[in-house]
């Protein structure tokens, strides 16, 4: 549990593992192996692998070995080269860190070494701006305080910087002793815990008394966070390598698989088993003929007695035949797709943050189909539905509102009057303002003073009082320095009692400096202050404010203060000083011994601070909840403000339309009744009122341990919730719920709190915002503002699930296509396994002819982006996987065949007799193939560029080129073929008959139900055509409002039939078989 | 340097919004901005009507022409294999593989239509597949070309070696080669068959090599087809050659030679033809057809009835269509036809 570690001293150093940070996933020795067996997990690498085996073996293999191991060994490179050239930069950026140069004292001297030979247990010496190698406990600074700061954005994104303290312990020391201080410094064993660090520390010095000293995560230099403002530190390194804090909270993420690829893998598996049938049941045939009339070929030379295995051979003909069913190449080609989607995200304008001159980025390029599909959004608030950019706005002090009039308590005459006149208690409610805070004064060159807090609202609040002439001047560890009205007061910082999310509030123990008055000044949310205020305070008052500015949406902190006596203070101190020490539940003891002292207070006013919505943000939210998304919102913030912002940004609407059903209760049994209370509502009213449940975070924490089932029902039956007061964990809790049932969820926020939510989620959405980004690197995906959300997933999400949709389908039934054809020649080959093709044709089939024009489809689009966000029901349609699921690859399946069927017996027929010959008859078919592919796409492409014409039909021509110049070839089968064929006019009619006949059906049934049956895609398309563009003004109108009422019954109907995904939830059921 | 899961796109990312200037963006904006100039054709009434009725103006009378050029073929079509056999033999499998008894046999065949020439001397076999996957790969292009590779002979077997001496030309294709010959008399005229140029220029000039000899051919315990004259060089061997090219069903004709005389009406023509060939075994026709040919080739009435057929379809279809759109018109885009505006039905 715990670890020991003698500073200064070489005895025990070799105990822990040196600094060397590792991050490469290989080795140079095991990357062959590794990496060969990790391809090999997935299942089509390994069906590959066995067919290319089976292929070796010549007797069985109707087509050289190269068509399979080709394509195979490329994929294989390509995907491992990938790997390897991550691995490596992983490499260098370790080596480069490994091998930098640190000061460490060594036997009471300063030497320079190399960041990898760092040991558990050596003082490490930094300079200003180093960037810290590796964990350690603070144990000298420059600073006469004591106090170092430190940057530590890239461990969790905070741009602010952060404060140092030298242990008491080992205050005051000089250099020289530092040099050679020995101790032991007793810590618990690695952990991934960023804000928390429990140990103490007991030093050998003759001239301290060898006393325990506590220390906590306020005593420690972390890794990787850089050393600021500072001329040097130095530290004790007490984890070290990949132990370190930051090492430990580095995680792989597992890889995250798409709704459309799990679709892809289910057809695949089903694909197969079709094959396993196809190959016994031709095997079967194959073995009759073979007894029946096989031997009585005379010119066959049939052997009396075959191997033992020769009932084997004809299947497994038939196996490899059969094996280009799956195609090969559909992940590469969708890998390709999916990395110009991810592109696209990239490369838009329109998604560009002017403001902070952000590009929206997608860091996982697999999942965009998943945007598509997205079915609830879980969302943050503060950062990410509002600016968080936090601005002071009223205040209410004496029973007094300021900024009721004008919005602006700053601008208020009557404040800025009492300010000028020295009312006492609007003195105090300032210095409150200005004391009770860690915000770090900056001073710069030009003797003005900014500052630097971890917290938005503490920024707003001392902003606010120095504008109030209530300036905070400096601040270190023990002393404070307010200026107002031009007269500056001293005080002693004696205490800090922090802010903790339970505690919900934070107050400082102050003693003046003239009188040396010792005071409480406590902030906090009201629900933490207003209970803790002296017998008989008025509170009437303050509890109006706060009930006023939250239903503003104002953020609101109620101030309050009390006199301590000497005496009282020092008992207290003693106890706060001995909770500080100890190494088990410190935090819980500190927060006991904290409420003893915050007591009794007077309260002296609330102040309100406005965080703004962020642009666009309820035109958003009114969009996408028209496209049948569900939006949650998930805050740490209080259930009114929450309320308030949920109805200023549309997220719910005001009675009598909606209803909003609150779940809580004093008591574990009073929540679990009001939980069903509210699934009982849920269920049984009528389905146009919208319904939104409200819950705290202690109500979840019971509903989670005692009624999970029936939570889950009603978020289920919930479009619209919000939840305040969570924790991170249970920010992912609510995710993992939806997850849980089958949902894709989108999670989007922007503060290192969200990180877990935006993980668990299908899709991580990050804002790269104030809070640092921290969120955007877990992320997925990171815009910059909440209202591009509607453009990710609408217009990229949308049509990376219909191109993604496309290509699959398309693979498949290119693959059927050529196979089909193989197949029903065995019943004119003696099912003796002959392949029609040869192998270059069906090898350039797959990885050339057919992967080119399918390629295309990453231009189309089916309607253009306006009419999509005009029409955002129309997201439905993905968001059901109505573009791909069995029954449109049904209708792909049935395509194939019959597009087989024509092919081979149009060519059977008309190069039938003295035209029978094996090469001339195969290339017809495969030119069949290629002309029906490009009508085919053309067919099924929506629209048309420049590109996709330039592709579709420059492929077709170079299928003619290539095998022009292959028919030039002497010593190849195909020699002379071609030039033949194109001099026949019966292949050119052939050809000709080829696509009428395959593609004449395919038109008039789609014809005939895009004009019959249309589904909403082709009725969008129709008004596109028919208008030209569509007048916002008429449609909009028109089609939303009904489309509110509408979608309810949609939504809440389909909820029955879940399960199986890609039912229609629209109530049509024109169904995209083709 | 911690790691974090997204560190390198990261990285780029930060790179991209510094390198993201205005003078940047408008480089290829339309097309990364997906915003390329497109065409989207719809199905509507008039264009599909328009397409189907184009493909049957386009389709029928290329169904009349290639009807008519099929039906201005002349064929003349015998099936000998039954026939040529005495009807006192019993076993025609026995008599067939019998080598001392002459099989010549005599057909007469009367012209139905004036012929003119070149008239087209063919073979048929019935229910023989030479696309089999053991007789198809039973042969050795490298041996056919080459007189150095006369030794490659991997994929022959069991027809490669004769004594440990590489056959040539080897493999089960060349090996039963067909041995039925034809001579034609027309009214007690010698009909020169012209057996020259029968097989394609191609293959006499680069598959077959003119310096390549049959070695140890047909000389096994098992005699299959035709023997070769060991003198003459494989190039020259065209009913060989015509042979090797494999046929891909198992009912073909191969080109047997050419007559260059214009046969009239009710013209007689005796083939005095040896028959040789083994088809009894598996119960394969053997037919001798005289054909003339078009610039479609011979007679085959399939393309011009199906483009009849498909030009007729489409007609119908425009008409039908058209008739339908007439009877029951649908506004095309219509805002109601939507299914979140319409009323929900049945709920």
């Amino acid at each position: 549990m715990k670890r020991l570690v003698y500073i200064n001293d070489d005895s025990c150093r070799y105990s822990y593992c040196d600094n060397r940070i590792s991050n490469t996933k290989y080795t140079l020795w095991n990357f062959f192996p590794k990496n060969l067996w990790e391809q090999f997990r997935r299942f089509m690498n390994q069906y590959f692998l066995l067919i290319a085996c089976l292929q070796l073996w010549s007797r069985i293999t109707p087509v050289s070995p190269v068509t399979t191991w080709g394509p195979l060994i490329i994929i294989f490179i390509v995907s491992a080269s990938k790997e390897a050239w991550d691995d490596y930069n992983r490499y260098l950026s370790d080596k480069k860190a490994n091998e930098r140069n640190v000061w460490v004292v060594k036997d009471g001297v300063r030497r320079q070494i190399k960041a990898q030979d760092i040991h558990v247990g050596d003082i490490v010496w930094l300079h200003e701006n180093d960037e810290i190698p590796c964990d350690l406990v603070l144990i000298g600074t420059s600073d006469p305080q004591g106090i170092c700061y430190i940057e530590t954005s890239a461990l969790d994104g905070e741009t602010d910087l952060k404060p140092r303290i030298v242990p008491p312990i080992s205050a005051n020391m000089s250099v020289e002793q530092l040099e050679k201080v020995k101790g032991i410094v007793e810590c618990p064993n690695p952990d991934n815990d960023i804000r928390r660090f429990d140990a103490n520390m007991r030093l050998f010095l003759p001239s301290v008394d060898n006393e325990k000293c506590p220390l906590t995560i306020n005593n420690t230099l972390l890794q990787s966070c850089y050393l600021r403002y500072t001329e040097w530190a130095c530290g004790v390194a007490v984890y070290t390598g990949n132990e370190t804090k930051s090492g430990m909270s580095r995680g792989t993420a597992e890889p995250k698989l798409t709704a459309a690829d799990a679709m892809i893998d289910k057809l695949t598996i089903a694909i197969f088993m079709l094959q396993i049938v196809v190959v016994l049941v031709l095997g079967y045939f194959g073995n009759i003929w073979k007894h029946t009339k096989g031997l009585k070929q005379w010119y066959l030379m049939y052997p009396a007695e075959g191997p033992w295995y020769g009932f084997l051979v004809i299947p497994l003909r038939f196996e490899l035949l059969c094996s280009i069913m799956i195609p090969i190449s559909i992940k590469v080609t969708l890998d390709l797709a999916k990395g110009v989607y991810a592109k696209f995200i990239d490369w838009d304008e329109q998604m560009f943050d002017w403001e902070t001159n952000t590009p929206a980025h997608s860091a996982n390029t697999a999942i965009s189909e998943d945007l598509g599909q997205v079915e609830y959004i879980l969302s943050d608030k503060t950062g990410t539905l509002t600016e968080n950019r936090m601005i002071f706005k009223r205040c209410c002090i004496n029973n007094i509102m300021y900024g009721n009039d004008n919005g602006d308590a700053l601008k208020d005459a009557r404040l800025l009057n009492a300010v000028s006149s020295n009312d006492p208690d609007i003195v105090k409610f300032l210095m409150v303002m200005a004391l009770c805070n860690t915000v770090v004064p900056v001073k710069s060159n030009d003797d003005t003073v900014s500052y630097k807090a971890q917290s938005q609202d503490e920024e707003a609040l001392v902003n606010a009082a120095s504008n109030l002439n209530m300036m905070l001047i400096s601040k270190d560890s023990s002393t404070a320095e307010i200026c107002f009205n031009g007269s500056k007061f001293k005080y002693e910082l004696l205490d800090v009692l922090e802010f903790t999310s339970d505690r919900k509030r934070m107050s400082v123990v102050v003693k003046e400096g003239q009188t040396g008055k010792i005071l409480l000044l406590s902030k906090g949310a009201d629900e933490a202050i207003l209970p803790r205020v002296y017998p008989g305070q008025q509170k009437q008052r303050y509890l109006e404010a706060v009930e006023m500015y939250s239903q503003l949406g104002l953020r609101t902190l109620c101030l309050g203060w009390r006199d301590l006596e000497e005496d009282e203070y020092k008992e207290w101190s003693k106890n706060f000083q001995e909770a500080s020490c100890s190494l088990e539940n410190r935090e819980s003891k500190i927060a006991e011994v904290c409420d003893s002292l915050e007591r009794d207070l007077h309260i002296l006013g609330v102040t309100a601070i406005e965080d703004r919505l962020q642009d666009g943000v309820p035109e958003t939210i009114k969009l996408l909840r028209n496209a049948g998304i569900n939006v949650w919102m998930l805050t740490g913030d209080k259930q009114n403000t929450a309320i308030q912002i949920g109805l200023l940004c549309n997220l719910i609407t005001s009675e009598p339309n909606s209803q909003l059903l609150s779940i809580s209760g004093k008591t574990e049994q009073d929540i679990l009744r009001s939980l069903e209370r509210a699934l009982l509502i849920t269920k049984n009213t009528c389905e146009t009122k919208d319904l939104a449940f409200v819950l705290d975070g202690w109500a979840l924490e019971i509903i989670l341990k005692h009624s999970k089932e029936s939570f889950t029902r009603l978020a289920m039956l919930s479009k619209t919730a919000i939840c305040c007061r969570m924790t991170p964990l249970q920010k992912a809790q609510l995710v993992a719920i939806l997850k849980s049932v089958g949902y894709l969820t989108l999670a989007i926020g922007d503060g290192g709190n969200d990180v877990r939510m935006i993980q668990e989620a299908n899709i991580g959405v990050g804002i790269s915002g104030r809070e640092g980004l921290q969120a955007a690197r877990a992320a997925d995906y990171s815009i910059g503002k909440f209202k591009f959300l509607k453009r990710l997933i609408l217009i990229h999400g949308r049509y990376s699930y219909n191109r993604t949709a496309f290509i699959s389908q398309y693979s498949f039934y290119k693959s059927l296509l050529i196979c089909f054809i193989q197949i029903l020649f065995a019943f004119l080959s003696g099912f003796s396994g002959t392949s029609l093709f040869n192998s270059i044709s069906l090898m350039a089939y797959n990885v050339f002819y057919t992967s080119l024009p399918v390629m295309t489809i990453i231009f189309d689009k089916d309607i253009s982006e306006t009419t999509v966000l005009q029409y955002p029901q129309i997201l439905l349609h993905s968001q059901a996987g109505r573009l791909l699921n069995p029954t449109t690859f049904c209708g792909w399946f049935g395509r194939s065949l019959y597009h087989a069927l024509v092919i081979f017996f149009i060519t059977i027929c008309a190069y039938a007799d003295e035209k029978s010959e094996m090469q001339e008859l195969s290339m017809v078919a495969l030119s069949g193939c290629i002309w029906l592919q490009a009508f085919v796409v053309m067919m099924d492409s929506n629209s048309f560029t420049s590109p996709q014409i330039i592709l579709i039909w420059g492929n077709f021509v170079a299928f003619y080129m290539i095998n022009l110049i292959l028919s030039a070839v002497p010593s190849l089968q195909l020699y002379t073929i071609m030039f033949r064929l194109c001099g026949q006019p019966s292949y050119w009619i052939t050809m000709a008959l080829t696509v009428a006949v395959a593609m004449v059906p395919v038109m008039a049934f789609r014809y005939f139900r895009n004009l019959y049956w249309p589904s909403p895609i082709n009725i969008l398309q129709q008004i596109e055509q028919s208008n030209g563009s569509i007048q916002p003004s008429r449609n909009v109108g028109s089609a939303l409002k009904p489309a509110r009422t509408n979608l309810t019954n949609l939504l809440t109907g389909s909820r029955g039939s879940r399960g199986s995904s890609y039912q229609p939830l629209l109530s049509d059921s024109a169904e995209s078989t083709r | 340097m911690p790691t974090f899961r997204t560190h390198f796109s990261y990285e780029a990312l930060l790179e991209l919004r510094s390198s993201y200037t205005c003078s940047s963006v408008k480089t290829d904006s339309k097309f990364t901005q997906q915003e390329l100039p497109a065409c989207k054709p719809i199905l509507t009434p008039k264009w599909v009507i328009s397409v189907f009725v184009l493909v049957g103006v386009i389709f029928v009378p290329i169904g009349v022409a290639s009807l008519r050029a099929s039906q201005q073929v002349v064929e003349i079509v015998d099936r000998y294999d039954d026939a040529c056999v005495p009807a006192n033999v019993t076993d025609k499998l026995a008599y067939i593989q019998d080598k001392s008894i002459q099989k010549s046999c005599t057909r007469t065949l009367t012209v139905t239509k004036d012929m003119n020439q070149p008239i087209f001397v063919y073979y048929q076999l019935d229910n023989f597949y030479q696309n089999h996957r053991r007789y198809v790969k039973s042969r050795s292009d490298d041996q056919l070309r080459d007189k150095s590779k006369a030794a490659v002979t991997t994929n022959c077997d069991p027809e490669a070696t004769l004594n440990g001496k590489p056959i040539v030309p080897c493999g089960l294709i060349a090996w039963s080669l067909f041995n039925d010959t034809y001579n034609l008399i027309l009214n007690n005229d010698n009909l020169t068959v012209d057996k020259k140029d029968i097989s394609w220029k191609s293959d006499r000039e680069h598959k077959f090599g003119s310096d390549v000899f049959p070695q140890n051919f047909q000389q096994g315990p098992l005699i299959g087809g035709k023997t070769l004259n060991p003198n003459v060089s494989l190039s020259e061997q065209e009913d060989l050659i015509v042979w090797m090219r494999t046929a891909a069903l198992p009912t073909f004709r191969k080109l047997y030679g050419r007559i260059h005389v214009d046969l009239k009406v009710n013209d007689t023509i005796t083939v005095h033809l040896e028959n040789n060939y083994n088809t009894y075994s598996f119960g394969g026709k053997k037919k001798l057809v005289l054909s003339t040919t078009t610039w479609l080739g011979g007679k085959n009435d399939f393309l011009g009835l199906a483009y009849l057929t498909v030009g007729g379809l489409c007609f119908f279809l425009a008409f039908a269509f058209t008739l339908l759109y007439l009877i029951k018109p649908r506004k095309s885009g219509d805002n109601n036809y939507l299914s979140w505006n319409r009323p929900p039905v049945g709920r």
